[in-house]
């Protein structure tokens, strides 16, 4: 048998293992952090994450997972409780969402310099105001700039499969950053669906030796100053700060090549394969193309395969790795269209359009030819993004194919719902 | 390093020359009543307006001229306890001694014939007890420089604190206290302002040390002691914060690990402002005084409310350990740091130290201990310590306090005042101390 073989054997028999069984995105991701094994979760209740929690907490009630459980007075403490855990070698792990990120954020935009890896679930929520409890991205989208990694899951099974290999992704060497495993709120967060669960031992091998602060700890046998000022005008000051920021800013690039490879080991150790950076769906053929991020990715692909049922050639861009922007993949997959429809489940204030479609238009500068585009903003605060949406994306996309103008504005999908 | 000695000293502001301590000697010493022959003698000052009294009593001192001019070698200091001891045997009552003192410390004692002077009593002289007003006191501070004068000092020689900081004297001694196995938080303000943490690649701490955010000290440091105790080592976690981070910004996090018992402790350095940002006001800052952003102006003159009171709150957490100090009461504070250690093996601990800055509050530096003595005796903070155990007690109470005039005036902070705004304040002494005397008082029901 050739290795190729044996490998596809031995996938095989790790997936025969796996118990199938039925789990909403934030029971998933609370067994996804079980199999990972920390040492330490902080928590703090916020809808739509709260039941994450309470699975944490069960879990860990029951002696089915060995770690230290703070309920700390707020998320602020909630990660600041993390950043001394994971300083003093503890693998860690947290959740939350909207506002909860917001008063989180003093602490969650020092955590990338400190390059602590810390794996934080946002179970995407929209901003507030108006006030509102439901799901969208507006609050994974207004830290996209603190220099955390953010992965978009489509659905339950990924969620679970995504928080084992965001600890991965996190502790290597070449990546030493925090994640965040972006789970949309309402929609897989208490969406119940099938999912199997992958045997223990096999992802104890797939993690292997955990090595958490090698490179910065608080530790009086490794006695070290953690942060001192640095920076300013003066001495070595200016050469110093950017010689951080540098190192943050290769990390950020590394974890692209990085992400890839853990993707392929979980597929070849666990049997499940997901796109790593950004998924192509019936792309090679198409014309023009619709661009999605997280649950909505569902509805978008049948309403493509209705379409391309229908004769119109139209594929699908899905981006699971929003930070770092993954401007490589994202190329060659635009290569290969002549329009696109970007749909976004949330704002960008600042373009008057959303926000990965904002990204977008600097992908497509590079492309270095001319690709009318235009964006699309749906399913905030819970709102539905249905096939009927996604068939208006399409066909307003095709649209662009026949020369007519692109808009300036956004399109609101959920405008007239 | 050499060694310390303990010393008998004299507030002359409280004496009223009763002669109480005179007759204690005597009675100690000669088994009479005699006073003349008391080795202590308090002389009234003539011609003064108001009487006022001085001290005739051997000084104990480090290079004694009675020593040095005694020509048999009757006198000699005592390496152990510092008292300089007289030799009857050798004496030859020349009485050379009596004449090289400056403070009329050995005299000629008329009972005997020969000179006599004060050998503290063996380290527990009989004077200092019998002063009905406490104008004599046995300092015996001098132990703690012997116990741990040869520890390592765990900061760097040359923090870019203020000349004459009290915050870096106390940073010192409490972590040469706390010891090497500590991981260290100083968040934003004086301590890490004067380079404990360090500056590009430098470091002023020999320990762990870490900036935490301004908010965050006490969560940072709960993650890392429970991950230490996770793994089975004993890391000791130390916090030493400003007012200013503790009671304002940073109390959320405070507030939360105490409330679960994180096993640390948590030193508060008061120094009643932003000092390092510039002498901006908290919640710490005192009624009336000024700060850069509670100026003296035509419409308002310094602070306009009175100071939140961190440790009492501290106290209604039920934390393992709280207490209050003061460097100008050291071997208090070495006392109170002692239970903190080991309060902070099972829970959480509070120590809150008021610590003038000679900065921010306008006073010459030479002055350090005398600004933080004169808040204690004037009641306008109180040392006291608390357990669930025992409740809440003072460790030095001040049953006659000093006017708080005697405080305010000796800094500039306070210059402005208005007769109304001192009253204001004199008000709120005694009833601080009235309510914090309650709370002694039901020590033992809640």
């Amino acid at each position: 048998m050739t290795t190729a073989t044996l490998e596809k054997a031995a996938a095989a028999e790790a997936q025969r293992k796996q118990k199938v069984i039925l789990a909403e995105g934030n029971e998933a991701a609370a067994l996804g952090v079980a199999l990972a094994r920390p040492d330490m979760v902080s928590v703090y209740p916020i809808t739509p994450q709260s039941s994450l929690v309470e699975h944490l907490a069960k879990l860990i009630a029951d002696g089915r997972m060995d770690a230290d459980i703070v309920d700390a007075e707020g998320e602020h403490s909630v990660l600041s409780v993390l950043q001394g855990g994971a300083l003093a070698g503890a693998r860690t792990y947290t959740a939350t969402c909207g506002p909860g990120l917001a008063f989180m954020f003093e602490p969650y935009f020092r955590t990338p310099g400190m390059r602590l890896p810390i794996v934080l679930t946002i179970v995407t929520r929209d901003g507030i105001t108006p006030q509102s409890v439901w799901g969208g991205h507006q609050d994974a989208m207004t830290v996209r700039e603190a220099g955390w990694i953010q992965v978009y899951c489509e659905s339950v099974q990924e969620v679970l499969d995504t928080t084992v290999m965001a600890f991965k992704i996190a502790e290597h060497h070449d990546v030493m950053l925090p994640v965040n495993v972006c789970l949309d709120g309402n929609y897989l967060s208490y969406g119940a669906s099938r999912v199997e669960m992958p045997d223990q031992a096999d992802v104890d091998e797939f993690m292997g030796e955990k090595d958490v602060n090698w490179h910065v700890a608080l530790d009086p046998l490794r006695p070290m100053a953690v942060d001192p000022l640095t920076g300013g005008t003066t001495g070595k000051g200016p050469q110093t700060f950017v010689r951080y920021r540098k190192g943050q800013c290769a990390g950020m690039q590394n974890a692209l090549r990085v992400i890839e490879e853990v993707h392929a080991d979980w597929a070849k150790r666990i049997g499940r394969s997901f796109a790593p950076l950004v998924e192509e769906y019936r792309l090679d053929d198409a014309e023009f193309a619709i661009m999605t991020l997280g649950s909505m990715s569902g509805a978008a692909k049948d309403a493509v395969d209705e379409a391309r049922d229908a004769g119109r050639k139209v594929g699908l861009i899905k981006i699971k790795t929003f930070s770092p922007f993954p401007v490589e993949a994202l190329m060659k997959a635009l290569g290969k269209v002549k329009a696109l429809g970007v749909i976004d489940r949330s704002v960008g204030f600042r373009w008057n359009c959303g926000p990965m479609y904002q990204e977008t238009l600097g992908v497509l500068y590079r492309l270095g030819r001319f690709i009318p585009s235009m964006s699309f903003i749906g399913g905030l605060a819970g709102a539905d993004i249905t096939i009927p949406h996604v068939h208006r994306v399409i066909a307003e996309t095709e649209a662009l194919l026949n020369g007519t103008a692109a808009p300036t504005e956004p399109v609101w999908l959920n405008e007239k719902d | 390093m050499g060694r310390a000695y303990s010393t008998i000293a004299f507030d002359p502001a409280k004496c009223d020359g009763c002669g109480d301590c005179m007759t204690a000697c005597a009675q100690a010493k000669t088994g009479t009543d005699d006073i003349a022959r008391s080795r202590i003698q308090i002389y009234g000052r003539d011609g003064a307006a108001d009487k006022t009294f001085e001290l005739a009593l051997c000084r104990q001192c480090a290079d004694p001229k009675c020593v040095t001019v005694c020509p048999a070698g009757a006198l000699d200091k005592d390496g152990t306890s510092g008292v300089i001891g007289w030799d009857a045997s050798k004496c030859v009552d020349c009485l050379l001694c009596t004449v090289g003192c400056a403070y009329a410390g050995i005299a000629l004692d008329e009972g005997t014939g020969h000179v006599a002077k004060c050998d503290t009593c063996d380290g527990n002289p009989a004077c200092v007890p019998a002063c009905p007003k406490g104008a004599l006191k046995h300092i015996t501070t001098a132990n703690i420089y012997n116990e741990v004068g040869d520890w390592e000092d765990l900061f760097a020689p040359g923090l870019a604190g203020c000349q004459g900081c009290n915050t870096e004297l106390l940073m010192r001694h409490t972590l040469r206290r706390v010891g090497p196995d500590t991981v260290l938080a100083t968040p934003p303000g004086c301590v890490p302002g004067m380079g404990s943490v360090g500056f590009n690649g430098t470091t002023g701490t020999k320990v762990p040390v870490f900036h935490p955010l301004l908010t965050n000290t006490a969560a940072m440091l709960a993650g890392i002691k429970r991950q230490y105790k996770r793994v089975g080592r004993d890391v000791q976690a130390l916090a030493i914060a400003g007012d200013g981070g503790a009671s304002d910004v940073g109390f959320q996090s405070l507030s939360g690990a105490a409330e679960r018992g994180e096993q640390m402790l948590f030193m508060v350095v008061d120094n009643e402002g932003y000092m390092n940002t510039g002498m901006q006001r908290s919640s710490c800052t005192p009624y009336g005084a000024w700060t850069s952003t509670t100026p003296v102006g035509e419409a308002t003159r310094g602070k306009t409310q009175d100071a939140k009171n961190l440790p009492l709150i501290m106290v209604n957490h039920r934390c393992a350990y709280v207490a209050t100090a003061s460097t100008a009461y050291m071997e208090d504070l070495y006392d109170k740091l002692d239970k903190a250690i080991a309060a902070s093996k099972t829970g959480f601990a509070y120590l809150h130290v008021y610590s003038p800055c000679t900065t921010g509050w306008r006073f010459p530096s030479n002055l350090n201990m005398e600004v933080a003595r004169k808040a204690v005796e004037t009641n306008f903070v109180m040392l006291w310590e608390y357990t669930p155990q025992a409740g809440l007690h003072f460790t030095k109470p001040v049953d006659d306090p000093l006017p708080v005039t005697d405080y305010l005036k000796a800094m500039g902070r306070f210059r402005h005042l208005s007769p109304e705004q001192v009253e204001h304040i004199q008000k709120k002494v005694v009833e601080n101390q009235k309510f914090v005397e309650r709370m002694t008082e039901h020590a033992h029901v809640g």
